[in-house]
């Protein structure tokens, strides 16, 4: 049997062979495998692979080199941009303003605050998943010290307006704006600077780059203060300490300096297999598109079919393709998707749903694969359910 | 979610075994609903004479693949059992054959409710 056909990049992304060669080569004796916070050539050759990494990553993201804090990634990125503004602002006010559809990541951070005494408000999305500028704005308050707002949602694909959030935050001028784009680099081309956003969260293992690495940038323009979480070493601007893995920063590296040339002509050739796809999906009759379709990245597709339970769906097209069942019926807990029941779906749809994200090594047959998959999962479910 | 050898080969090959029956001598149960997430609905064609042997049996499911495979189960193992007898299959039961979660008892059930409103359905009417 053939191996399924991987439809599931928004989870992760294989290594790009070009960034494992860059990373093997700080691994043995021959190549940058010294400690770069030592003082003989070793570290300074490893050092150098860390600053060449740090410039390719801020300059995929509009950022500047010293901006850029390497963490172990997007979650850990998450954690130390929410809990260091809190700890260091929390004399400031105790309130924080996000959204409904924000990744876990996020999400649980801020609900840790909530136990510490603080407030949070919860946007809800508008049915397509985007959040008005003034949602925001009417969420601020006087003791609002930080808004938590995803670029690119890793569910539905859908694109927030940040910069304009930012604007809104801005004006308030004691909120700071933190952005996971954990899943925009290479999908959207962030631009830290253009954004106007205080803190923002990459990811390595999205964009074809090696897990366990990501990264917090912290703007230097706007003068934003963190308050470490963690203490030893003073690496990284002592914001977060350790050795750094010369390996997995230069994978970083490499990946987003791919991203930065490739990612324009990789989303045209997406929009196209995803127009494809869906076009197939659509023709089944009872498919509801989750997000929306002219505001969200052309990697992601996410996808709601009736009369279809949805574990039973998930387990038909298994065999055939890797998909994300979006948070759905993956337990006899039977946890419907929070994203899509923000957005307005009912549990069953919530529960049916297929997160479909392609790649940068889809091609068309394995979008025809996937059509034909879910065809025939969901026609024979259909018909076994009476519909 | 892991299945069982058992519950795979069930619930790959449970659109055999689905469908309604029609005509005289069929008998209708169900339960569940598809808004609950689970639904279970059960066809019995039975001979006219006293022991009420079951002929055919035939399943419909809105359901997760545990489920559809233990209804599945049912309609293909029912066949020349008498459906007046005793109880030979129960949710417990079921649950052990599939090795399904015991959180999903409740949904076990549904299979359980529906197989004997069809059974009851059976067995109440005077002509087959």
């Amino acid at each position: 049997m053939n191996a399924p056909v991987y439809l599931d990049y928004a989870a992760t992304t294989p290594v790009d062979p070009r960034v494992a060669a860059v990373m093997a080569d700080c691994l043995t004796i021959q190549g940058a495998f010294g400690n770069a916070g030592s003082g003989h050539s070793f570290g300074d050759q490893a050092s150098g692979v860390i600053e060449t990494a740090r410039a390719q990553v801020a300059a995929a993201v509009g950022a500047v080199p010293a901006e850029v804090v390497f963490t172990s990634g997007a979650t850990e990125a998450n954690n130390l941009s929410i809990f260091g503004v809190a700890n260091y602002y929390r004399s400031q006010g105790r309130h924080l303003v996000t959204v409904r559809t924000e990744h876990k990541a996020v999400l649980d951070p801020c609900r840790e605050l909530e136990r510490r005494g603080w407030q949070v408000s919860y946007l809800a999305p508008r049915p397509d998943g985007s959040v008005a500028p003034a949602q925001v704005a009417a969420a601020l308050r006087a003791d609002t010290v930080l808004v938590c707002v995803m670029h690119v949602n890793n569910e539905i694909g859908v694109i927030q307006d940040v910069a304009a959030i930012a604007a809104v935050c801005a004006g308030h001028g004691g909120a700071r704006l933190h952005v996971d784009a954990a899943q925009s680099a290479g999908k959207c081309a962030p631009d830290f600077a253009a954004f106007g956003c205080d803190l923002m969260s990459l990811s390595a293992h999205k964009v074809y780059g090696p897990k366990g690495v990501g990264a917090l940038l912290v703007s230097q323009r706007r003068g934003v203060h963190l308050e470490a979480l963690q203490y030893g070493g003073g690496q990284e601007r002592g914001l977060r300490p350790g050795t750094l893995p010369t390996h997995q920063v230069a994978g970083m590296g490499a990946a987003f300096e791919l991203a930065r040339h490739a990612a324009a002509a990789e989303g045209a050739r997406a929009a196209l297999l995803r127009q494809r796809l869906w076009r197939g999906l659509s023709a089944l009759g009872g498919v509801l598109r989750n997000g929306a379709e002219d505001n969200s990245v052309p990697q992601i597709l996410n996808a709601s079919f009736a009369d279809v339970e949805g574990e039973s769906l998930l387990a038909a097209v298994r065999p055939h393709i890797a998909v994300s069942a979006g948070a759905a019926c993956m337990s006899a807990a039977q946890q419907p998707s929070y994203v899509l029941r923000s957005l307005g779906r009912d549990d069953r749809l919530a529960e049916s749903s297929l997160r479909f994200s392609l790649g940068r090594f889809t091609e068309e047959r394995d979008i025809d694969c996937a059509v034909a998959a879910v065809a025939q999962a969901v026609t024979r479910l259909r018909k076994l359910g009476g519909a | 979610m892991n299945y069982s050898n058992l519950t795979r080969r069930y619930f790959e090959g449970a659109e055999a075994l689905a469908g309604v029956l029609t005509g005289p001598g069929t008998f209708r149960g169900n339960a569940g609903s598809r808004a609950q997430g689970t639904w279970v609905q059960f066809d019995l064609r039975v001979d006219a004479g006293g022991a009420r042997t079951i002929q055919a049996a035939r399943f419909l499911a809105y359901a997760c693949p545990h489920i559809i495979a233990a209804a599945a189960w049912l309609a293909e193992a029912a066949v020349g059992r008498s459906a007046g007898a005793a109880p030979w299959m129960s949710a417990q039961g079921l649950r052990e054959r599939f090795a399904i979660p015991v959180e999903k008892l409740g949904r076990l059930l549904i299979v359980e409710d529906a197989w004997n409103a069809a059974v009851k359905a059976c067995m109440g009417s005077t002509a087959g």
